[in-house]
């Protein structure tokens, strides 16, 4: 006679009659011999009738009317065909959506129409695009200076401006200037970036008189930004 | 009639039927909306108490069968007629209910209700189908029952579960499952087996309880 572990493992298989001739006699002889695989057979057995027996659940609404009601809103024709078809082609589930969204749309043009008499129109704003900036400059030209760098060497200058006596009025203020070196040598701009711009004026005219050794890249002449800070500096003769 | 007789006509009914489905198959991939409603008619019953069975909740399961229906609609072209339109429903019925617990899951929503899925029509309905001389405690015991064995399906795995139900509720054949589900005939029967005992143990705790 077969274990009693190895006679429940083919229990299933016994049911479903996949068992040979011999495997099944011998699950069976054991089935009668012990009582305790005997009881296990017989609530198995109990156990899949039940669930074979229960009685089948149905639905209480029908599915293919829900269903059908979902395939015609997905395959129906969208746009003024919706809009311009005949009534009486028209599914009862969407007529009603279409009055409340109507009412909406109604309600909307009028607020926006009210609102727009009771206040001033914004003034039009005017948009330009970026080809209004017009083409960017050459880098190196007086438009599009360079800045000093490895490449670009410095201008020097040839007539400084007489700035002594200005630098004098000037008193114990700083000024940030940026002069633009021209291709030529001459200062293309002059630009006052911190510092009093009353006291600087003078100044700043002065400085658009100088004239430079233009600054250089890769040998030809290019425009150039310098940066300066100028401030008076009083220099005494040691006491001896 | 003769056994072989029976035998005979049996075949003929069953290539009937292929030749009905693969015409209503056929119909509907042409668009036909009728062919398709009579194709759910066909089976909205099946899907729908397979799919009450696997999830444990009636309205779930209304969900999830017009969802199926709606999948069998939009991939219908890609049957190939390799297994019945049945087993080919079955497959879709049994991964959306795998989708659509998993997405419980997730969601901490996990929730099984056999005893309150019985509204009062369903059972109204469940004494309908019942033995005419059944008394109100047979109809009472048999409800129990009812409640007993899908509570007991319940705390199986899903796996198991369906299984289980397409072998002895749906009465396909071990390879028929195997189809279904895209898995090999022996590990549906390997589950069976194991799905068959966890229900006896789970109905007989129950039985000892009470």
């Amino acid at each position: 006679m077969i274990a009693c572990m190895r006679a429940r493992r083919q229990l299933s298989a016994y049911m479903d009659g996949n068992l040979e001739a011999r495997p099944a006699r011998r699950v069976a002889l054991h089935l009668d011999a012990c009582p305790a695989c005997g009881a296990r057979w017989r609530s198995l057995r109990s156990a899949v009738a039940m669930l074979a027996e229960a009685p089948r659940l149905e639905c209480r609404d029908l599915i293919s009317t829900r269903v059908g009601d979902r395939l015609e809103v997905e395959t129906r024709s969208a746009g003024l065909a919706l809009i311009l078809r005949p009534t009486w082609k028209a599914r009862p589930l969407i007529f009603p959506s279409l009055i409340p969204a109507a009412a909406v749309l109604v309600v909307v043009l009028g607020l926006a129409f009210v609102l727009d008499r009771d206040h001033d129109p914004l003034p039009a704003v005017v948009t330009r695009g970026a080809e209004s900036w017009g083409p960017t400059a050459a880098s190196g030209t007086e438009s599009n200076p360079l800045f000093l760098s490895a490449e670009v060497s410095a201008p020097r200058v040839r007539t400084a401006a007489p700035i002594n006596d200005l630098l004098a009025a000037l008193g114990e203020e700083s000024l940030f200037v940026e002069t633009v070196v021209a291709r030529d040598g001459s200062v293309s701009t002059v630009t006052l970036l911190g510092g009093d711009s009353l006291q600087a004026g003078p100044l700043l005219e002065a400085l658009r008189h100088e004239r430079f050794e233009p600054g250089r890249r890769h040998g030809r002449p290019v425009a150039v930004s310098l940066y300066r800070l100028i401030s008076r500096t009083d220099v005494h003769a040691p006491v001896t | 009639m003769a056994a072989g007789e029976f035998a005979l006509r049996s075949a003929e009914a069953l290539a009937g039927g292929a030749s009905l489905e693969h015409g209503l198959v056929e119909q509907c991939r042409r668009g036909d909306a009728q062919a398709f409603a009579r194709l759910v008619a066909l089976h909205e019953g099946m899907v729908f108490n397979l799919a009450a069975r696997l999830l444990g909740d009636p309205e779930e399961a209304r969900d999830a069968a017009q969802e199926v229906f709606l999948q069998v609609y939009r991939t219908l072209g890609r049957f190939e007629g390799r297994s019945t339109l049945k087993t080919w429903i079955y497959r879709i019925v049994v991964n959306h209910c795998r989708n659509r617990q998993r997405w419980w899951r997730r969601r901490r929503k996990d929730r099984s209700c056999p005893i309150d899925a019985l509204t009062p029509a369903d059972e109204a309905r469940l004494a309908e189908h019942g033995p005419r001389a059944e008394g109100p405690e047979e109809r009472l015991e048999r409800r129990e029952r009812a409640r007993a064995v899908q509570s007991a399906l319940l705390q199986l795995s899903f796996e198991h579960r369906a299984v289980l139900l397409l072998r002895e509720v749906e009465g396909l054949s071990c390879e028929e499952i195997a189809g279904t589900l895209s898995i090999a005939e022996g590990t549906v029967k390997s589950r069976l087996s194991r799905a068959r005992d966890a229900l006896r143990g789970s109905l007989a705790g129950r039985q000892e309880l009470q």
